[in-house]
C-alpha cells in the first residue's frame, strides 16, 4: 500500500541509486517541502516563529552532531559549545559590519577551526573518554565567554543581534528569518543525505564500526575522525549563526550552556543515530514534548476541573517526559526513525506481513 | 493493533492539546496578563513562592470585583528557564492578548527584549534581566518595577556608612557566584570604593556555588569589616554556612534580595541571627495587604498554594509585584477609561504609577516613562533568629553613581542594539 514498488524498474545505475527511488517517497519529500515552504502563509504567527522555526534550526543542530555521532560514532558532548562559537563569532562579525552571508561561513569556519584543536586532542583517547574531553570543552569555551566581556558584552552579558539581509533579501520580521533557515536546513540535508553515498561517508562508517578494520583496509582513522569534526563543527558554527540571527535576536553566555548540548544529544539518540530523519524527529520530540506536555496538564488542571497542586502541576509534565523518552527508547532503541522505517516496511509488504530487508 | 491505538491516542492528545486554550471568555472584561515562570529548573527556589503571592493578590483583586469592572486573570506556565519554550510562551501569550509577561528569569528577560519593544509588550523583570532596562526612555516597554542590583548594592554601602560613620580605610569583602549576574555590581561597588575610600576584595565561586570551601578561609584571613554575598538559590545558604562555620560575625554579612526565610531553615535559623539583607518591600504577615489576602483569600479557600508560605519575602514580592501590575491597570483606566486595552493603553498606565505603597507593603513608588526601577528605594532587614526585622526605613543611596552605570549600558543598546 502507499509505497507501491510493482512496475517500477530502473535501467540505469543512476536512477537504481537516487536517494528516493519509489515515487511515493519522491512526492512525499516534495509535498512537505511545498509545505515548509507555504508555511509562513498557512500558519498562525504563534506557531510559526513557536514551533516551525525552533524545530528546522534544532533540528539542523541535530544533523551536524548526528553527523558525527551517527555517522563517524564519536560522541560529542560539548555540541552547545561549537554552536556558542559559531553564533558569537558570526554576531560580532556581523556588528563589525560584515555581510550576513559571509559571517555566517566565518562563523562556521571559527567553530571549525576550534573544533578541531579541541577534536585533535580528544581524539587521541575514545568512548567515555572522548566524552569527557568535548565535556571539557563544552566548559573551557563557556568559561571564554563569560570571563571576556568583549566577547560576551558587558555586565550585561547580552548582545543584540543587528538587523541583517541575506543574499538581497533584509532579514526582518518572522517569514524572512524562517526561510534563512530553512534554507540552511535544506542544505545542511541534502549534504548529509548524499554524504552516506560518498567515500568520505563509507570512510566514516568504516571508522564508526571499527576503527581498526578500518586502518587495516587503508583508512585513515585519524584523518576522518578529524574531519568529521571539522565538518560537523562547521555546520553546528552556521546553525549558530541562524539561530542568534534569525531566532534569538540577542545572544547571551546561558543560551548555549550544557544543557543545549544534552539537549541535542537526546535528540540524536532518541531521533536514531545516523538517520536524517530522524534528527528532525528527535529535535520535534525534544523539543516540543514539554510545551505540549504542560499544556496539556494545565488544560486539565483548569479546563477539566482537576484540583492539582503548582508544584504537582509543574513536575508532571517532566516525569511523563522522562517516561516517554524511556518509553520510545524500550520499544524501539533504535530511535523515532525507526519506528517509522517499521511502519513504512509494513505497508511495503502489505498485505503479507513480513518483509524482507 | 496495541501499539497503534497508543501511537493514534498520543497523536490526538498532541493535536488536540495544540488549540488555543480560552476559558473565561463568556464575558469579555478581562486582562490576562501572562506568567511563564521557572518552577523546574534554576529559578525553583523563588518561582512557587513568589508566583503564588502573585496569584493570590490577583484573586483578592478579582474577589473585590476587579479594577473598573475588569477581571485579571493570569495565564501561569512553566518555561523551564528553557528559552524555545519561553519563546513559544511569549508567542502564546501574545496571541492570546496578553498585555503584560512576566517571565522571572534573566536569561529568558534578556532573550525577550528585543521582542517585547518590537511588540509592545509590558515585561516585567524584577530583580531579574536587563539592570539598564531601568532606562525607560531607551527600554519602553522593559519595566523592572523594583531596585536593580546596582541600587542593592548601592544601599548596602550606605547601610554599612550609616552604622561606622565612614567607610575610609574599611575593607569590604565581596563574595560572588563568577557568572554575569554575580559580576554586575562590581563596577558599582569600585566606583563608591574610590569615592568613600574603602577597600574592595571581590571573591568569585564558581557556579553553582555548592562547594564555596576553599573561599571562605580567605575570607576570614581578609579580616573584613563588612562582607557582602552575591548569589541565589543554593550558593547563598552554602555562603552562609561556610561562613558561621569560618567564625564571621553575622551582623557583618549582608546580601541582595535573594536570601528568605528558607535559606535560614536550612542554615540554622538561630546560628544566622544578625544577617542582613535588602528588603524590597515589608516582610512578614503584618502588612495589610497580607491580611486582607489572609482574611478574604485563603480563609476562603481559594489560596493558590500552601497557606504557611503567605507572609514569606519571596511571596510577598509576588505580591508587590503583582499590585505594581495591578496599580499600572487603575492608572490606566484612570488615563483613558475606554481603553481599548493593549499594550500600549497599559504602559501608559504603569509609567504613571505614582507615590503607590500598596498599603505600606512597598516603598512609595513612582514609576516615570525616564525611570522604570520606581525610584530604587528599598530598606535593610536583619534576620533575628525567627524573622527579618527591618533595620532602617525606606530609603534610596547612591543613585548618582547607578544612574551613571545604567546611562552609560543602555546608551550603548541603543547605539548597537536594534
Amino acid at each position: 500500500m502507499f509505497y507501491r514498488r510493482a512496475g517500477i524498474r530502473h535501467t540505469r545505475y543512476q536512477s537504481e541509486r537516487q536517494i528516493w527511488p519509489l515515487p511515493f517517497d519522491r512526492g512525499l519529500v516534495i509535498a512537505v517541502f511545498l509545505l515548509a515552504l507555504a508555511a509562513p502563509f498557512l500558519l498562525d504567527r504563534l506557531y510559526l516563529v513557536g514551533y516551525l522555526l525552533p524545530w528546522v534550526i534544532w533540528s539542523t543542530a541535530a544533523l551536524g552532531l548526528n553527523f558525527l555521532m551517527g555517522g563517524a560514532g564519536q560522541i560529542h558532548l560539548g555540541y552547545g559549545a561549537v554552536i556558542a562559537i559559531g553564533a558569537y563569532g558570526s554576531v560580532h562579525m556581523v556588528r563589525a559590519g560584515v555581510p550576513f552571508e559571509l559571517a555566517m561561513i566565518g562563523g562556521g569556519l571559527l567553530s571549525a577551526l576550534v573544533g578541531i584543536a579541541f577534536g585533535a586532542a580528544a581524539l587521541r583517547v575514545k568512548g567515555l573518554y572522548l566524552a569527557m574531553a568535548t565535556l571539557a570543552m563544552q566548559y573551557i569555551v563557556d568559561f571564554v565567554i563569560v570571563h571576556f566581556p568583549s566577547i560576551s558584552g558587558g555586565t550585561q552579558a547580552t548582545i543584540q543581534v543587528p538587523r541583517v539581509s541575506f543574499l538581497g533579501m533584509p532579514v526582518v520580521g518572522d517569514a524572512s528569518a524562517y526561510y534563512v533557515a530553512l534554507f540552511v536546513c535544506v542544505v545542511v540535508t541534502l549534504f548529509m543525505l548524499n554524504v552516506k553515498r560518498s567515500s568520505l561517508g563509507r570512510a566514516l562508517a568504516a571508522v564508526r564500526e571499527k576503527d581498526y578494520a578500518a586502518a587495516v583496509i587503508g583508512v585513515n582513522t585519524f584523518r576522518y575522525k578529524l574531519l568529521a569534526f571539522w565538518v560537523s563543527s562547521f555546520i553546528g558554527g552556521v546553525v549558530g549563526s541562524v539561530l542568534a540571527v534569525c531566532y534569538y535576536r540577542a545572544i547571551s553566555p546561558d543560551q548555549f550552556h550544557l544543557e543545549l548540548s544534552i539537549q541535542l544529544v537526546a535528540m540524536v539518540i532518541v531521533g536514531g543515530l545516523g538517520s536524517v530523519l530522524g534528527s528532525f524527529f528527535g529535535a520535534a520530540l525534544i523539543l516540543f514534548a514539554p510545551i505540549l506536555l504542560n499544556q496539556a496538564i494545565g488544560l486539565m488542571a483548569s479546563g477539566m476541573g482537576f484540583d492539582i497542586s503548582a508544584d504537582l502541576r509543574a513536575h508532571l509534565p517532566l516525569m511523563l517526559y522522562g517516561a516517554m523518552i524511556i518509553g520510545f527508547l524500550l520499544w524501539e532503541p533504535l530511535g523515532l526513525a525507526k519506528i517509522y522505517a517499521n511502519m513504512r516496511n509494513y505497508f511495503l509488504v502489505w498485505p503479507f506481513r513480513h518483509a524482507r530487508q | 493493533m496495541k501499539r497503534r491505538t497508543f501511537l493514534s491516542g498520543s497523536a490526538a492528545a498532541a493535536i488536540a492539546s495544540q488549540f488555543p486554550i480560552r476559558i473565561a471568555s463568556a464575558q469579555d472584561k478581562v486582562i490576562h496578563f501572562s506568567m511563564p515562570q521557572d518552577f523546574t529548573k534554576v529559578y525553583t527556589f523563588v518561582t512557587a513562592e513568589y508566583n503564588q503571592g502573585q496569584r493570590d493578590y490577583l484573586t483578592l483583586v478579582n474577589g473585590r470585583g476587579g479594577i473598573n469592572g475588569y477581571q485579571i486573570i493570569a495565564d501561569v506556565s512553566d518555561h523551564g528557564n528553557d528559552l524555545p519554550r519561553a519563546i513559544e510562551a511569549y508567542e502564546r501569550a501574545k496571541s492570546e492578548g496578553a498585555v503584560l509577561i512576566d517571565p522571572l528569569s534573566t536569561p529568558v528577560a534578556r532573550a525577550l527584549v528585543p521582542r517585547a519593544l518590537a511588540d509592545k509588550v509590558n515585561m516585567i523583570t524584577a530583580f531579574s534581566g536587563r539592570s539598564d532596562a531601568a532606562d525607560g526612555s531607551v527600554f519602553p516597554y522593559v519595566l523592572p518595577l523594583s531596585p536593580n542590583y546596582w541600587t542593592q548594592a548601592g544601599l548596602l554601602i550606605d547601610f554599612f556608612r550609616q552604622k561606622d560613620g565612614d567607610l575610609s580605610g574599611k575593607k569590604i569583602c565581596f563574595v560572588h557566584i563568577d557568572t554575569p549576574f554575580g559580576k554586575e555590581p562590581l563596577p558599582i561597588l569600585q566606583k563608591l570604593a574610590e569615592q568613600q575610600g574603602f577597600e574592595l576584595v571581590a571573591f568569585p565561586y564558581t557556579p553553582p556555588g555548592n562547594d564555596q570551601s576553599a573561599i571562605w578561609p580567605q575570607v576570614r584571613r581578609a579580616r573584613p569589616d563588612w562582607v557582602m554575598f552575591w548569589g541565589a538559590g543554593v550558593g547563598q545558604t552554602v555562603a552562609l554556612t561556610e561562613a558561621i562555620r569560618n567564625g564571621l560575625p553575622m551582623d557583618r554579612m549582608s546580601s541582595s534580595v535573594w536570601i528568605s526565610e528558607s535559606d535560614m531553615e536550612v542554615v540554622g535559623a538561630e546560628q544566622a541571627a544578625g544577617v542582613i539583607k535588602v528588603e524590597p518591600c515589608a516582610s512578614g504577615r503584618e502588612p495589610k495587604l497580607i491580611q486582607d489576602i489572609l482574611s478574604e483569600v485563603v480563609a476562603a479557600g481559594k489560596g493558590a498554594g500552601p497557606e504557611e508560605k503567605v507572609g514569606t519575602s519571596y511571596y510577598n514580592y509576588g505580591v508587590m509585584l503583582a499590585s505594581l501590575m495591578v496599580e499600572g491597570v487603575r492608572v490606566a483606566f484612570e488615563k483613558a477609561p475606554d481603553g481599548p486595552v493593549s499594550g500600549e493603553w497599559l504602559n501608559a498606565g504603569l509609567r504613571g504609577i505614582t507615590d503607590f505603597d500598596a498599603e505600606g507593603l512597598i516603598p512609595p513608588t513612582t514609576v516615570t516613562p525616564e525611570d522604570h526601577q520606581g525610584g530604587g528605594k528599598a530598606r535593610i532587614g536583619r534576620w533575628d533568629g525567627g524573622k527579618f526585622v527591618a533595620e532602617t526605613d525606606w530609603f534610596s543611596a547612591n543613585q548618582d553613581v547607578v544612574w551613571e552605570e545604567i546611562r552609560k549600558y543602555s546608551a550603548e543598546f541603543k547605539e548597537t542594539g536594534k
